[in-house]
């Protein structure tokens, strides 16, 4: 099988350029398993012809799509020379506003989707893309009208779909935004994120069962991230099931190494504060107050105004002054 | 004293003795009354020009035949400095005669580096000031004071570009230097986002990846006092670099200079001359601008030089903590081997490199390495125990075959210092034949380390005068030769991290005692040969 592979890649090495890099977009739209050889082929191809935007272009793909912290500047990087040597690719644009969404940057997102707009007017993912912009930017109304507009050339876009729930749950439109999400996933996605969100919005709504079957898919499509058994340890909580609530807190635990880009990891920190404040919370239902107290200290030192933190150690004090009497 | 005793005692002053080790440095801030302290700005917004440091210069500007000192300083509003080197190892403060102060640039203007050189061909040397915000260039006027010529010479790039080293090298060989300037990221004070956690302390600068590159500039001197900007023309404005240190050198012996810029989390570039006016951006095919592992890395100081004595310019760049720094040998082909892990530059591997130069510390004819440090995140112990932001200084021997020891630990207490260590530049400030090493630390005191010359290695030490040539000779080839064998070096003050050198080209030649044959290829192109010099001279070189 090697062998073959081998002989594939040396075949493909003496290929053309334009087919190679057919070739390599095939690869990259359709699998994940050889992105780091696509990877080299395209660092070959710019070997020999350092202004081939296409190779740019491809290999900010593979970059954002092999998504390594260290990878994403250099995605971006690569999308720009791109962009420098054929400024009217629209799909640049649109890959580089995921990097710089991912990034946490919408406003220069949005600056990349409105020029491909101009160049490829009501393109309905280049207004997906535009209404979470628009979202993360403040202005969820606006991001709903965007949304809709890309909805109207297909309104199976289950993407735009999930978005248009985000934005509608920022409008205070929890029901609505609920009934988005069960399309979302009616469709069976293997992707995590409308899972957790519907399952948190059913523990919002108080659907404590519907809850804990969304998330347990959700925790099922990746068992590694925290945020489904943080929130279902919330919902077995909510049962009077303590014992499963801790469970689903061990199984959330932190485990990554101190690195630098612990400096930078916000979203890390949001779910480590979720899980202390869930963890002060089981302790305080068990009666565990010092443990209790610990986790609320911690959910308040990262958020000096978190609302239940300090609510629930309000809760502790008062039970130890009168467990002190 | 006869019998075992003796031996024993007598080995044991043998390894006391400065012979076993190959340099010492020793920190002679205070008695040299340099007394620059670094202004970074630091603030609870956490700005990002105030970790980055600045830069410092040797520059003889009164040609009286010793370096003097330019500290550019970070805040705005503080105060560059230049100190006159008064030839008995004490400096003086002239700045404010010089008019090199650069205080007034505005409320929102961060320092950052320098770059020396001639660029009028009078015979004095420049300088250029660079900034977050319009750059400066001082013309020197003769008579120990600078004038302000950026309009006139329109070199003062983007408004509100944040530009990071510069040098200056003569890239199309007219005989009038023309200037590089990297640039870094796209970043505007007025948008200063919050980076970091929440928790109280945790707030953070802001990782580079946060804000976009920012294209390099090109300026062809004009020859009347004026440039003329050619970035796009020439190739190198590629707006994904975000670059923070540059060199200068003829990687292909094609006698056309070609330029390396150190990226920050992007891939560094190397530009190769075309010999038409443009470059071609060759880092992918000689592979210099990522990791072994296909990474980019942080790229902050750099130098170019022959490390493996096979007459050949490598690269040296320094990287950030938890990635090594890199040493790129040049196979001769176009194509660069990185080499960092086996020539003995593990210890790199921790510390956050900064200022970096390739200079022959022993002068025993090869090319040993300084790197300082310090951590770009002030409080990055609180996410990573085992860091500091201050850190200490590295010193590496080249010990042969492209291979180096650290020796840091056995050249002095100089190296068990922790520094916020950011510019850094060489010259033999007091002329006795041992390179010294100033270092530009954030926020903090300079350093100035005197060269004690612990092996007492012969050496000689080159002042080009160019005729058709820029005045200085940068760029110039030089091959020594002697008893010790063949060296090629290049005139190149511009390496290291926001810094400038010494443009005198210092080279160790061991134990000869006469250089047998030296030869300078000037970037005019013309060719001349000496015969028969002596060592330990500074010799002044005049094209013909």
């Amino acid at each position: 099988m090697m062998g073959v592979l081998v002989l594939i890649g040396a075949l493909l090495a003496q290929a053309p350029v334009e087919e190679r890099l057919a070739a390599i977009r095939a690869d990259l739209f359709s699998r994940t398993d050889r992105v780091a050889e696509d990877v080299r082929e395209l660092k070959q191809i710019l070997a020999t012809d350092p202004r081939s935007a296409d190779a740019h272009e491809l290999l900010g793909i593979a970059y954002r799509t092999l998504g390594t912290p260290e990878l994403i500047g250099e995605s971006v990087a690569e999308f720009r020379q791109a962009l420098e040597l054929d400024p009217d690719r629209v799909a640049v644009r649109f890959f580089l506003s995921r990097v710089y969404l991912d990034l946490g940057r919408p406003e220069r997102a949005k600056e990349e989707l409105e020029t491909a707009l101009t160049k490829s007017p009501g393109n309905p993912q280049l207004l997906t893309l535009l209404g979470e912009t628009e979202r993360q930017l403040k202005n969820p109304r606006r991001a709903v009208q965007v949304i809709d507009g890309a909805l109207q050339a297909d309104e199976s876009n289950a993407q735009a779909r999930y978005y248009r729930a985000l934005a509608l749950f920022d409008l205070g439109q929890r029901d609505e935004a609920i009934k988005e999400l069960e399309r979302v996933v009616g469709a069976h996605p293997e992707a995590l994120d409308p899972y957790l969100a519907l399952g948190t919005a059913y523990l919002d709504a108080n659907r404590s069962a519907d809850a804990v079957k969304t998330l347990s898919d959700a925790a099922r499509i990746d068992p590694a991230r925290r945020e489904p058994h943080i929130q279902l340890a919330r919902a077995y909580r909510m049962k009077g099931l303590l014992d499963k609530a801790e469970a689903q807190l061990a199984l959330a635990a932190p485990r990554e190494r101190a690195t630098t880009q612990a400096a930078y990891d916000v979203q890390g920190e949001q779910v480590e504060l979720e899980f202390e404040l869930e963890s002060g919370l089981v302790k305080l239902q068990r009666g565990q107050l010092t443990a209790a107290a610990t986790a609320f200290k911690k959910v308040l030192e990262m958020d000096p105004a978190n609302e239940r933190a300090t609510r629930g150690l309000a809760e502790v004090r008062r039970r130890q002054t009168r467990n002190g009497k | 004293m006869t019998g075992p005793g003796w031996r024993v005692a007598a080995v044991l002053v043998a390894l006391a003795q400065p012979g076993n080790v190959s340099a010492r440095f020793v920190d002679v801030t205070a008695t040299s009354r340099i007394t620059f302290v670094h202004q970074s700005g630091a603030s609870p917004e956490k700005r990002l020009p105030e970790t980055m440091g600045s830069g410092v210069a040797w520059i003889d500007y009164d040609n009286d035949g010793f370096p003097d000192l330019y500290f550019v300083n970070g805040a705005p509003g503080s105060s560059n400095a230049l100190y006159h080197n008064n030839h008995d190892g004490t400096f003086t403060d002239v700045t404010a005669r010089a008019g090199v102060a650069a205080n007034g640039l505005g409320p929102t203007v961060f320092k950052t580096g320098v770059a020396v050189g001639d660029f009028d061909n009078d015979g004095f040397l420049d300088l250029f000031v660079t900034t977050l915000g319009p750059n400066v260039l001082y013309r020197n006027n003769h008579d120990g004071t600078f004038t302000d010529v950026t309009a006139k010479a329109g070199v003062a790039g983007g408004a509100a570009e944040w530009s990071t080293s510069a040098g200056f090298f003569d890239y199309d060989g007219d005989g009038y230097l023309d200037l590089f300037l990297a640039n870094y990221v796209d970043y505007r004070l007025s948008e200063n986002p919050y980076c970091g956690l929440k928790k109280d302390g945790y707030r953070t600068y802001c990782h580079p990846t946060m804000f976009d590159g920012v294209a390099d500039r090109l300026f062809h001197n004009n020859g009347d006092g004026t440039f003329t900007d050619v970035s796009k023309k020439a190739g190198i404005a590629n707006p994904a670099g975000k670059g923070l240190g540059v060199t200068f050198c003829d990687f292909d012996g094609d006698g056309r200079t070609d330029i390396f810029v150190a990226n920050d989390t992007v891939r560094n570039f190397l530009y190769r001359n075309n010999g038409d006016g443009t470059f071609t951006d060759v880092a992918y095919r000689a592979g210099v601008g990522f990791d072994p592992n296909g990474k980019p890395r942080a790229g902050m100081g750099v130098d170019c030089a022959d490390v493996d004595g096979d007459g050949r310019p490598d690269l040296f760049v320094t990287n950030f903590s938890e990635e090594l720094n890199a040493l790129f040998l040049n196979r001769g082909d176009g194509i660069f081997e990185e080499t960092s892990e086996r020539a003995g530059l593990g210890s790199s591997y921790l510390p956050l490199g900064f200022g970096t130069k390739l200079f022959d510390m022993d002068n025993d004819g090869d090319l040993d390495m300084f790197v300082t440090n310090g951590h770009v995140i002030d409080n990055v112990k609180l996410f990573q125990p085992n860091l500091s932001y201050a850190q200490r200084d590295l010193l590496y021997e080249n010990i042969g075959g492209g291979r180096f020891k650290d020796v840091s630990t056995e050249s002095g207490p100089a190296f068990g210092v922790d520094r916020v260590g950011r510019g850094l530049a060489v010259a033999d400030f007091d002329n006795d034949g041992n390179l010294d090493v100033v270092i530009s630390n954030a926020g903090r005191p300079a350093v100035l380390l005197r060269n004690q010359g612990v092996r007492a290695g012969n050496w000689i030490s080159i002042r080009a005068k160019g005729r058709k040539s820029n005045a200085f000779g940068l760029g110039a080839t030089v091959t020594i030769e002697t008893s010790e064998g063949r060296q090629v070096r290049e005139i190149n003050n511009v390496a290291s991290y926001l810094s400038s050198n010494d443009v005198r080209l210092h080279v160790g030649v061991g134990a000869a005692k006469i250089i047998q044959r030296l030869e300078i290829r000037w970037p005019s192109g013309t060719r001349q040969v000496l015969t028969g010099i002596a060592v330990n001279q500074i010799l002044v070189v005049e094209e013909p």
